[in-house]
């Protein structure tokens, strides 16, 4: 098995050298479709400094102590349907689902819970600069670098993505290992109840407010 | 207009950026630079404080009166600086929508289909050749040529090639070519001195559209680039060049007003007997046509506002054009919430990005170009706007508007999913238009895209400073 293993990677390695494969940005792809642009995904990955319990520990009291002014500033940014924390393998995840624009919700995020934010990316590898609100664009990027990569639902979608002069479907299989080499995080799909509808438009209906 | 407090000096900002010079004619020259070295030389002279240069960039300190007879102002895309020879470092310490450049960023801005890249005037379909846009205002075509030959004459002329001009003008009553009044809602900032303007809106902070101050945003200062002085008091100005559709847009209020005609809400829109309001000779036809061009815009084709005034164009006593808001209007039974000027400036009103209320403004210029459409005598002439939308942030004010709001209808769950009426990225087989009444919401479908983009670029507008540094810059 190890000797299996051990094979791969070799063999991704040299792949990877004669066939140098540009990692693919993260976040979800631009679309005309009204319906693709609501309910977006994001997959944060965020690596924490301190690998030990105690860094997973002050983790995850950052976070619990900051809760309430991130949910309710997740409120006020006004297109969030779900965002949810979590700590996996040292890696702090955010994951949401959000209307619109990605930069605006991430700049959005910075007006209303900054203060809270810039506490969590404290604890997180390659720091951007901060505080986040005097550094908004490099903090957009640097989310932006830590989003997920995420791979289309259909094949050709796929295609289109790693490859898209593949004329050899045989090729699909290399492409796709060689950017998962660049990429080790990854979307695979997402599944969406309610496609096509705002947050917004789901709390009108709920009367809940918008 | 004045600088006060000593926050900003005026003599460094570029003068077309606070105020508009209110000439009577424009030109936008697409300008190449062909050799680096003759490209700063160009750009040291322009900016050069040397009153006795025929042409030099026009700068906004205090003119104690009319502007000068003949104004030079100067933008510069990424490849421009480029071609200017500035090191990539320097370059791509500006924010990625800048350095990608309007044509990279067509997916967000709506600029697809017809209004895609690919199908833009010749002179701005190749962004790498799009460096300057520089930009000429003057009363006449002969100061304005005079002044184009000045500025043409400067030391480094031999290193630029226009590539292409865009002339426009301005029509009587400040008309743009479907027939609206244009440029009266533009933000007044803190810190300046309006003279004879006022209204009820909060001021804009100075970062609303310059680098170096507060963004409006709570704390927020947007970036500076390396070096900082290269930045500050400068401004980045999306440059559009849209072609307005007259005929389609006329033929759409004319099949427009009959849907409203013959539905429930006709005498709520269009009370019987208030047709002379629009003229001696208006019909119920026509006087509808003009209550669905002003719902689609949120204003009367005179500028009179629906929000104040939602039944008759010319009210009396005359109401203020720019003093109003929607918060009491929540259900957009006087100004739609999905009229233009509503989605792309909700004011106060009630909207979904709670924190974005008043934060992604922008100041607007623009000219009308090509003739004006004579009804009696159509024509396939192309007529539009020249528009300027000036920002601190491209991603945070102009990007965030167009994808968000005139796109997408974020701003609204009652609009969600739709695009603006006017300048929107519609497509006939999808379109829709909400018309709030008491009746109910009407949906009026069905109608093109009335607004396409032809070519345009994303241009940083230094500070004066900035302008003599790049002119200056040695390596």
């Amino acid at each position: 098995m190890w000797l299996r293993q051990l094979v791969k990677r070799i063999v991704v390695r040299v792949w990877s050298w004669i066939e140098p494969t540009e990692p693919l940005p993260g976040g979800p792809r631009m679309s005309r479709q009204p319906t693709d642009n609501l309910m977006r995904t994001m997959n944060l990955v965020m690596p924490l400094k301190d690998k030990t319990a105690v860094g997973r520990a002050r983790a995850a009291l950052v976070i619990g102590s900051s809760l309430d002014e991130i949910y309710s500033g997740l409120d006020n940014v006004g297109t969030v349907h779900v965002a949810r924390f979590a700590i996996v393998e040292n890696n702090l995840l955010m994951f949401s689902f959000y209307d619109g624009d990605f930069h605006t919700y991430i700049r959005d995020f910075i007006v209303t819970l900054g203060h809270a934010f810039n506490a969590v990316v404290e604890l997180i590898e390659d720091t951007p600069p901060l505080p986040c609100w005097e550094h908004v664009e490099e903090f957009i990027d640097w989310v932006h670098a830590h989003d997920a990569l995420q791979l289309p639902d259909d094949p050709g979608g796929l295609i289109a993505l790693v490859d898209p002069d593949m004329t050899n479907l045989e090729e699909l299989s290399r492409a796709l290992i060689l950017q998962l080499d660049r990429n080790p995080n990854v979307q695979l799909g997402s599944y969406r109840s309610y496609p096509g509808h705002s947050a917004a438009q789901v709390r009108e209906k709920l009367g809940v407010g918008w | 207009m004045r600088g006060s407090d000593g926050v900003i000096d005026l003599s460094e900002v570029q003068g077309n950026i606070l105020r508009g010079y209110r000439k009577e004619r424009v030109r936008h020259l697409v300008v190449q630079v062909t050799r680096a070295a003759g490209g700063r030389a160009w750009i040291a002279a322009a900016s050069a404080r040397d009153d006795t240069r025929a042409a030099r960039i026009t700068d906004g300190a205090d003119w104690k009166g009319p502007p000068p007879e003949f104004c030079l102002n100067l933008g510069l895309t990424a490849t421009g600086m480029r071609a200017l020879g500035l090191p990539e470092r320097v370059i791509r310490s500006f924010p990625e929508a800048w350095v990608q450049g309007m044509a990279a960023r067509a997916d967000i801005v709506g600029d697809w289909g017809t209004s895609a890249p690919a199908h833009w005037l010749e002179r701005y379909r190749d962004p790498e050749r799009v460096h300057l846009v520089v930009t000429l205002h003057a009363d006449t075509v002969d100061l304005l040529d005079a002044g184009e030959r000045a500025a043409l004459a400067l030391p480094g002329n031999e290193s630029l090639e226009v590539v292409g001009r865009d002339d426009g003008w301005r029509f009587d009553g400040d008309k743009v070519h479907f027939g609206y009044r244009d440029s009266i809602a533009q933000p007044r900032f803190e810190h300046i001195t309006h003279p004879g303007k006022f209204d009820d809106q909060p001021k804009a902070s100075l970062g609303t559209v310059l680098l170096g101050y507060d963004s409006g945003l709570e704390e927020v200062r947007w970036s500076l680039p390396d070096p900082a002085m290269l930045g500050r008091n400068g401004a980045f100005n999306a440059y559009r060049v849209l072609e307005q559709d007259v005929a389609a847009f006329e033929a759409f209020l004319d099949r427009g007003a009959d849907e409203l005609l013959a539905g429930p809400a006709a005498e709520e829109l269009l009370p019987l007997g208030s047709e002379s309001r629009f003229g001696p000779d208006a019909t119920r036809h026509s006087a509808m046509r003009e209550v669905l061009a002003a719902k689609l815009l949120g204003r009367w084709r005179n500028g009179t506002p629906l929000a104040l005034s939602p039944h008759d164009p010319t009210p009396d006593p005359p109401v203020p054009l720019n003093e109003f808001d929607y918060v009491d209007d929540d259900a957009g039974l006087r100004c739609p919430f999905s009229s233009h000027i509503r989605r792309g400036n909700p004011r106060s009103g009630r909207i979904v990005q709670r924190v974005s209320n008043h934060t992604r403004r922008l100041v607007r210029r623009g000219f009308p170009y090509g003739p004006a459409w004579d009804p009696a005598h159509p024509d396939d002439i192309e007529r539009g706007l020249l528009g300027n939308f000036l920002c601190a942030s491209y991603e945070a004010q102009f990007e965030s508007v167009q994808y968000d709001w005139l796109n997408l209808g974020l701003m609204d769950p009652r609009i969600t999913g739709s695009n603006d009426p006017l300048l929107g990225a519609n497509e006939a087989d999808s379109s829709w238009f909400s018309l709030p009444t008491r009746s109910g919401t009407l949906t009026l479908r069905g109608f093109p895209r009335f607004i396409r983009t032809r070519g345009g670029a994303y241009t940083f507008l230094p500070g004066m400073p900035a302008l003599q540094w790049i002119g200056t810059y040695r390596g």
